[in-house]
């Protein structure tokens, strides 16, 4: 591995920046076309009901309307779905949730659409909606798709777990039950459709994966691919929950019919109720060690509310059942999980994917653990901590690099591990209740898969333009969700090539325009983009080389960018020599290693990020109020491209976990939402995080990655939940088994302790 | 029926038709095209689509245009009419945009702030953006970034 240059690492302005904070960024909400319709979704009035029958008539009588469609408009197939297509593009004979869409209405105005919407007369049978995945389980249960309820269940066995319990000096047994929590993007979901200038069907939306998005479209639509473009290169945030198609589809479908430009923006209300969530799991956790502090045993079940559709449910829950014993040496694993059917909602990616309930569980219990053996809860993860070569949870060895221990040790020398035996409020509010706030400082400590796992195709590619002033445009197919990938490619082009930021930039998600870098999920981008930017400057220089060889007669070696000059084996020549007024364009593609053997889909990974989490908080104890008072992040994700932006994902994730932890829950009633926009779904606002976060880079290179890179948006966030619930513990001598955890909970706690 | 309206819109006259329920968001993005301006949630709760009106901040989302007839609005264009202004190159350097979309907002919550307190605290700061919701950033950045600019604000007071 070659040692890094400056540039990365370096903190360095975002690209995209200074558009963003002028107001001049055009977001998928923003996009205009003339002469658009707006599209308008019917969606389903039950959570669970039988379709009768759709009148549409009523609806096309509004003025301004153009058309409306059903499921009879829908020429291909009329489903989608990542990996199982078994959601309805518009129903036809049933509903499943009450985001299901029955049918689309495209007018001239945005206000005739709307009233077009209440116009089309859907006739249900009601049935009762299936509401409890255990329930669901059981045979004779009613059936929400013809294979059953259970998406997707998964079964290991390693060593013996019932001989390793009664091996154990302490077992610890417990349920925890994670809540449906929402992503809440600020932009909702939106975009325009259009045919362009080619004739292509053309779709410029949110998204998390274009060219999967153009799959999905060009399959209901029943259109060859090369008809079907889509754009969708700045996304007002996403994480996990713009991965399956949302507006998509319909814009297409809409426009497809009418030949005229559409446009579609949810509100807040029709985008809490339509896409994804993270998935409510309830996690029976039963796990031991021994004397000397060894772990031995962890046994788990995890049943997964996965709501109406497949979605990525199934891979949603190998991934909890890969993490389910922790980044920890455990001789006995059995880990059971279920993914089941139900009419709440439905369940997919959201940052952490699975792994985030199952850290819930896990450091929980490691907690647990280390208090009955009266060990110090981080020596007592030191120990057990993975190392490379180990055998992890499901059996089979980690061969990446493997940082966990560092984080550990990185933790424990931290301030705010040190000063745990400290009681005492810091920041108490007045000093006259200092006397009733207790302190409490807790750990987790975490690993997460990097990429798609095995099974799951996961490549990238991209492309490079070098223009003859010496200027190059990277061409990358992923999306600029906020998380400042885009930055971190320019950084990594810029030290490989040797060319300075401002001779770089970057093109970005265009199926017409840019390779397929794979999607923009499982903090995957800096490990796979990054390292196909790599081999694609490697080419670059190679392809320049050959061409001076060729064209100036010099030694065969690559050759480098120096400004507008040409640097190889024959001295330094203008670049335009070489290459006259033409573009020099290459393509080069990396494909992600995978792991020996195959256990699952996705099932297991082959690299993986490693996090401690300290958490330190201040319980009010007349009020049960928490409050989250600080928090040091100890993160490995490889070698830090990009420092800002290394920060930011993990203060973010931090937010994100205490939301997880004390605030967020989308509430059901009988498949219904009662959590309906941000007054009711509740998260973190500037006054509850803390004032004092810190973040320390634990930087254990991997060779497969960019410089040593992977990735780290997803265990920024994960640990942060548990190590908040592990410092209440500390702080108050209760323990939570249920998320959130409100006020009005720790107060019932804190009066049954005391009676 | 329509109303008229009359707006000084980023320090210039702006005359709007407008439908007596619209509200001011619809008519900054729909209507003068000043899309800088993001719409959340429609409800109040998440300051996306923060404006100054007169130089108080309010949601633009619970203001009827009509209610804006003969007041001035500032959006955050009009902030970097002549490039971008101090807290927005703060928030730059000081890494405090991600996805960006509660970006604006967040900065005429900042410049609220700025302009009610000389020199704010970092509970001041937190408390005068606590109605703009952001879901990548954690906020750590964005309070630096207004912390900043007071800084530099008090330093060029000074100066003079």
């Amino acid at each position: 591995m070659q040692k890094a240059p400056s540039v990365v690492g370096a903190r360095v302005k975002r690209f995209d920046a200074e558009d963003k904070v002028a107001g001049r960024t055009l977001y998928p909400s923003d996009k205009t076309v003339p002469g658009m319709l707006w599209v308008e979704v019917v969606r389903a009035a039950h959570p669970h009901a039988r379709i009768l029958s759709i009148d549409i008539e009523p609806a096309l009588q509004v003025p301004g309307v153009v058309r409306v469609l059903t499921h009879r408009d829908v020429p291909g197939e009329n489903a989608f779905g990542i990996q199982i297509q078994d959601m309805p593009v518009l129903c036809h004979d049933r509903v499943r949730y009450l985001g299901d869409a029955v049918a689309l209405v495209g007018a001239e105005t945005r206000a005739a659409a709307r009233e077009a919407a209440q116009k089309v007369r859907v006739e249900y049978e009601v049935l009762e909606p299936v509401t409890d995945p255990e329930l669901a389980m059981l045979p004779g249960a009613v059936a929400l798709h013809p294979k059953g309820n259970i998406l997707h269940e998964g079964h290991f066995n390693k060593g013996d777990v019932e001989a390793g319990f009664g091996r154990c000096a302490v077992v610890i047994e417990n349920t925890y039950q994670v809540p449906m929590i929402d992503h809440a993007f600020l932009e909702t979901e939106a975009g325009i459709a259009y045919y362009d200038e080619n004739g292509r069907l053309t779709v410029d939306a949110c998204g998390q994966y274009i060219y999967r998005d153009q799959t999905q479209i060009a399959r209901a639509l029943g259109l060859p691919l090369h008809q079907v473009r889509v754009m969708s290169p700045i996304v007002g945030g996403a994480f996990g929950g713009k991965d399956e198609v949302t507006v998509q589809i319909h814009l297409a479908l809409m426009t497809f019919h009418t030949r005229r430009p559409c446009r579609m923006v949810a509100t807040r209300e029709e985008s809490l109720i339509s896409h994804t969530k993270r998935h409510p799991v309830t996690m029976s956790y039963k796990t031991g060690a021994d004397r000397k502090g060894n772990l031995i045993c962890v046994q788990a079940r995890f049943v997964a509310d996965t709501g109406a559709y497949a979605s990525l449910g199934g891979p949603v829950l190998n991934v909890m059942m890969e993490h389910a014993a922790g980044p920890y040496r455990v001789p006995n694993v059995k880990v059971d999980g279920y993914a089941v059917y139900t009419n709440n909602g439905f369940s997919g990616a959201f940052r952490g994917f699975g792994c985030t309930q199952a850290c819930v569980g896990m450091e929980s219990q490691m907690d647990l653990m280390a208090e009955a053996l009266r060990m110090d809860p981080l020596k007592f993860r030191e120990q057990n901590v993975l190392v490379k070569g180990d055998r992890a949870g499901l059996d089979y060895p980690m061969t990446c690099e493997v940082g966990a221990l560092r984080t550990v040790r990185s933790a424990r020398r931290g301030a705010l591990y040190r000063s745990r035996r400290r009681k005492a409020p810091a920041r108490a509010l007045s000093p006259s209740l200092a006397p009733f706030v207790r302190r409490g400082v807790g750990v987790a400590t975490q690993m997460q898969g990097l990429g798609l796992g095995i099974g799951i195709p996961d490549y990238a590619e991209v492309g490079l333009d070098l223009r003859p002033d010496g200027t190059v445009v990277l061409r990358a197919g992923t999306n600029e969700i906020g998380q400042g990938a885009y930055t971190a490619y320019l950084q990594i082009l810029s030290g490989c090539l040797g060319v300075p930021l401002e001779r770089l930039s970057i093109i970005g998600a265009d199926t017409a325009r840019t390779p397929d870098s794979g999607t923009t999920t499982a903090s995957r981008t800096i490990f796979a983009v990054g390292k196909a930017v790599e081999l694609a400057a490697e080419k670059l220089e190679r392809v320049l080389g050959e061409r001076a060889e060729r064209v100036f007669g010099w030694a065969p070696g690559p050759a480098k960018l120096r400004g507008e000059q040409l640097e190889g084996t024959g001295g330094r020549r203008p670049l335009r020599e070489l290459l006259g007024e033409e573009t020099l364009s290459v393509q080069a593609v990396f494909h992600v290693p995978v792991a020996e053997r195959e256990m699952g889909d996705g099932l297991p990974h082959r690299f993986y990020s490693f996090g401690t989490h300290v958490a330190e908080v201040e319980v009010n104890t007349l009020t049960g109020e928490i409050a989250v008072t600080s928090v040091e992040a100890h993160l490995d994700g490889g070698k830090v491209i990009s420092r800002a932006g290394f920060e930011g994902q993990s203060e973010g994730g931090i937010a994100q976990g205490i939301g997880y932890a004390l605030m967020e829950e989308v509430r059901l009633e009988k498949g219904r939402f009662l959590t309906t926009n941000f007054h009711t779904y509740v998260i973190p606002t500037s006054l509850d995080v803390p004032e004092w976060v810190r973040t320390i880079p634990v930087e254990v290179r991997e060779p497969e990655g960019p410089f040593g890179a992977k990735g780290i948006s997803e265990t920024a966030m994960v640990g942060v939940t548990p190590a908040v619930l592990n410092a209440i513990a500390d702080a108050v001598g209760v323990r939570f088994f249920r998320l959130p955890v409100r006020a009005e909970d720790v107060l019932a706690a804190l009066r049954e302790k005391k009676s | 029926m329509t109303l008229t309206i009359h707006l000084t819109l980023n320090g210039a006259p702006a005359v709007f038709e407008v439908e007596p329920e619209e509200r001011l968001v619809h008519t900054l993005r729909e209507r003068a095209g000043l899309t800088g301006t993001k719409l959340g949630c429609g409800i109040g709760e998440c300051g996306a689509c923060s404006v100054l009106l007169d130089g108080k901040l309010v949601p633009s989302c619970l203001v009827l245009s009509a209610q804006a007839d003969g007041h001035e609005v500032t959006t955050i264009e009009g902030l970097s009419q002549k490039g971008l202004n101090d807290l927005q190159r703060a928030f730059v350097e000081e890494g405090a945009v991600q996805c960006g979309y509660c970006t604006p907002g967040m900065i005429m919550a900042g410049e609220a702030v700025l302009r009610r307190y000389q020199r704010p605290t970092t509970q001041q700061i937190r408390a005068g953006i606590a109605g703009n919701l952001c879901r990548c950033t954690g906020y750590a950045k964005i309070v630096s970034a207004i912390r900043k600019t007071a800084r530099r604000r008090a330093h060029r007071r000074s100066g003079r």
